[in-house]
């Protein structure tokens, strides 16, 4: 019997549709190397124009895009990056920005909010006088939406103002916007406003925008010449790229406008499953199209239980902790998933239940 | 007027066929990182078996082929890895073994050939006694062919030779086999023997095997695992890898076996501009061919390159006097005749200026 499998582990599991696959097929390619391969051009032109920078840049992934970013703005040996304790590029990116870029990362507390206080910031940014003992601190990094504390967004406000500090400061600012089109549309605020205070952003094609691979870098025309070459340093520069250009700039058009459904969604799933005793979600967190379940101490089962009974239904997600399951809605998730899901989820804690007597 | 456009300047420039197009756009995908997208590991699968090796990872670039692959083999820091002085690796990746890697470099000089002689590479190996002083040598890198000799290749028995002397030191080796098609075709040596004695290859598919994008790294199971995580870090880990490993394994199954004509057309168009007054080639043995200018002529490879490009004719100026050309295939015979007759008459204005 074929199972219904609800892959609700990332929104990088998005699998091409036949537009794109249809554009793949189709598309004007020429040697990015040697030159410019043109559909590349037009992505990169097309994002940058979106998020109000003078030129963009296609990368194999969002690790590579920060990676670079980091690096190009840190170019001079040592360098110091100050970023959330919790951020993707701290957390999940191998700590390459230093084991491969030599920079040293200063960690700031991540609120539950994805934001930093303002004020540990710039407590965290380095004095130049006491130069002989310390690294320079020359980038702040944010993340938005922010993945660890349930995509939440940061606001234009509080960006402008994390961007006021490094213009004080003589810093450069960096968003990770893997997820910058889930937090304009869930904010209501043009994505361009809301990266205004940022000298470059990296942008994913291959999350929710459901492209096949990729990321964008977008910032002025002189950081992404350099970012150019990185790019090529670090392997990433790829020839006939258009063909996976092609599929992103259909993403663009196509799925850019479904975000704000998925966000539909994991509400819906999020009030579903708060409603089931023995799970704890916080509904009035979940901004965009990320939710994490708490698994209540009483319900008698642990993340690692809940997961594997769930899979036995097809429905997949991600363990994160002991007692904690992430689940990220894209739009190859329907309505009728949502339900599928959520019946899913109340039999198999109702079965633990069951087995313990409760 | 539309010019004929003949592009000779590498074999990158090669664009995905109608087949690899259909293949990209059926391509079976999954999430590369999550899982394990398995159109990547087909191809990934079929490399490593044709090369005699455990296990292989697709990268998005030869560069990260060789980048990974040096970063691997010495993860201890304080490592130094011998290569040649006109190498690949040396000359045209950034230097990322040592700025992105931390890897130190000690060249060996390159032949004509293509070979480093094998006392020179004894000799560079640092002897442990001086560790104090001396970084720790962990690699030879050798690479066949040999892009800048020429598109030379090294022969099995060399090859062997740098193993056993890799072995005799405790050191690995690393074969950059960007080409390695091409050496094994235009020596007639099964691929998996011509690299038996290397611990990882990297294997190019965007180039004469005409794949739109990437290449393969192969070694041992424990080596590509490493492998795998480093290419994440470095950027390296895409997601639905599928739609481009598609059109790798058309390109593998469709133009491996047009490297032979490739070689033919280099031999055609090379015997053709060594006819030429004031042109000279060098031995031609795969689809490489470098064109030294003589002085006789006096006119520059710029000026050259310029009138061959107003005529359709792409190549590589590679310096004042020397021009390069690369054969692949999407240049046709009867391209390889027009590009012959367009050098022609590009150095006539030299030999007649010159009254030659």
């Amino acid at each position: 019997m074929v199972k219904r499998i609800v892959d609700l582990r990332s929104d990088t599991v998005t699998k091409p549709t036949e537009t794109m696959r249809a554009a793949i097929a189709d598309a004007e390619v020429g040697d990015d190397v040697l030159e410019h391969d043109p559909t590349a051009f037009q992505l990169e032109s097309e994002m940058a124009k979106i998020m109000g920078k003078e030129a963009g840049l296609f990368v194999p992934s969002g690790t590579m895009a920060n990676l670079i970013s980091v690096l190009v703005h840190c170019e001079c040996r040592g360098s110091e990056v100050i970023l959330g304790h919790n951020s993707h590029i701290h957390i999940y990116e191998n700590g390459g920005i230093s084991t491969i870029g030599g920079v040293h990362p200063r960690t700031v507390h991540n609120n539950d909010d994805g934001t930093m206080d303002i004020d540990l910031i710039e407590a965290a940014i380095r004095d130049s006088k006491e130069e002989i003992t310390f690294p320079i601190t020359r980038l702040i990094c944010l993340e938005n939406t922010h993945c660890n504390h349930g995509g939440r967004c940061l606001s234009v406000e509080y960006t402008d103002r994390v961007g006021e500090v490094a213009k004080k400061h003589g810093l450069k600012l960096h968003i990770d916007g893997a997820r910058i089109f889930n937090a304009s549309v869930a904010l209501g605020v043009p994505v361009d406003r809301l990266v205004q205070a940022a000298d470059s952003v990296s942008v994913c094609l291959s999350k929710g925008l459901g492209a096949p691979v990729g990321s964008v870098i977008v910032g002025s025309n002189s950081f992404i010449t350099k970012a150019r070459r990185l790019r090529k340093t670090l392997g990433g520069g790829m020839r006939q790229v258009g063909i996976l250009c092609a599929a992103a700039l259909v993403a663009l058009h196509e799925n850019l406008p479904k975000l704000e459904s998925d966000h539909k969604k994991a509400r819906l799933l999020a009030d579903g499953l708060d409603k089931i005793k023995g799970l704890r979600v916080d509904t009035s967190s979940v901004e965009t199209n990320i939710i994490y379940i708490e698994i209540e101490e009483f319900s008698g089962t642990t993340a690692a239980k809940l997961c594997k009974n769930l899979e036995e239904y097809g429905i997949l997600l991600m363990q994160t902790a002991l007692s904690r399951l992430r689940v990220v809605l894209h739009h190859q998730i329907s309505e009728s998933d949502v339900q599928y899901a959520l019946s899913c989820f109340q039999k198999a804690v109702n079965g633990v239940q069951n087995e313990n007597g409760n | 007027m539309v010019t004929r456009t003949v592009d000779l300047r590498s074999d990158t420039v090669t664009k995905p066929t109608e087949a690899m197009r259909a293949a990209m756009a059926t391509a079976e995908v999954e999430d590369d990182v999550l899982d394990f997208d398995p159109t990547a590991v087909r191809l990934e699968a079929e490399i490593a078996k044709r090369m005699g090796k455990e296990a292989g990872l697709f990268v998005p670039s030869g560069t990260m082929g060789n980048l990974i692959s040096v970063l691997t083999h010495c993860d201890v820091r304080g490592s130094e890895v011998i290569l040649g002085d006109n190498c690949h690796i040396f000359i045209y990746e950034n230097g990322g073994i040592s700025t992105i890697g931390g890897v130190h470099p000690r060249t060996v000089k390159n032949n004509s050939d293509g070979t480093m002689d094998l006392d020179l590479i004894e000799a560079a190996i640092r002897d442990p006694r001086g560790e104090i002083v001396y970084p720790t040598t962990k690699l030879i890198c050798l690479e066949n062919t040999h892009a800048n000799s020429g598109g030379k290749c090294l022969t099995a028995e060399y090859t062997d030779q740098v193993g056993e002397l890799a072995k005799k030191h405790d050191l690995k080796l690393h074969i950059d086999g960007a080409r390695i098609f091409n050496a094994s075709v235009a020596l007639g040596v099964p691929v998996d023997r011509l690299v038996q004695a290397a611990d990882s290859v990297s294997v190019c598919l965007s180039k004469g095997i005409g794949a739109p994008i990437g290449s393969v790294i192969v070694g041992s199971k424990s080596f590509i695992a490493k492998a795998r995580r480093l290419r994440k870090t470095l950027g390296g880990g895409m997601r639905q890898v599928g739609v481009i490993t598609a059109a790798a394994l058309v390109a593998l199954q469709e133009n491996v076996g047009k490297l032979e004509s490739d070689h033919k057309k280099a031999r055609l168009l090379a015997d053709g501009l060594n006819q030429m007054k004031g042109l000279r080639v060098d031995p031609v043995e795969t689809n490489i061919v470098y064109i030294e200018i003589e002085e006789g002529l006096h006119m520059s490879a710029a000026k050259i390159v310029k009138n061959l490009e107003e005529r359709g004719i792409l190549v590589m100026e590679i310096s004042s006097s020397r021009i390069r050309v690369v054969l692949h295939h999407q240049i046709s015979a009867s391209d390889v005749q027009y590009a012959l007759s367009c050098f022609q008459n590009a150095v006539k204005g030299g030999q007649t200026e010159n009254g030659n």
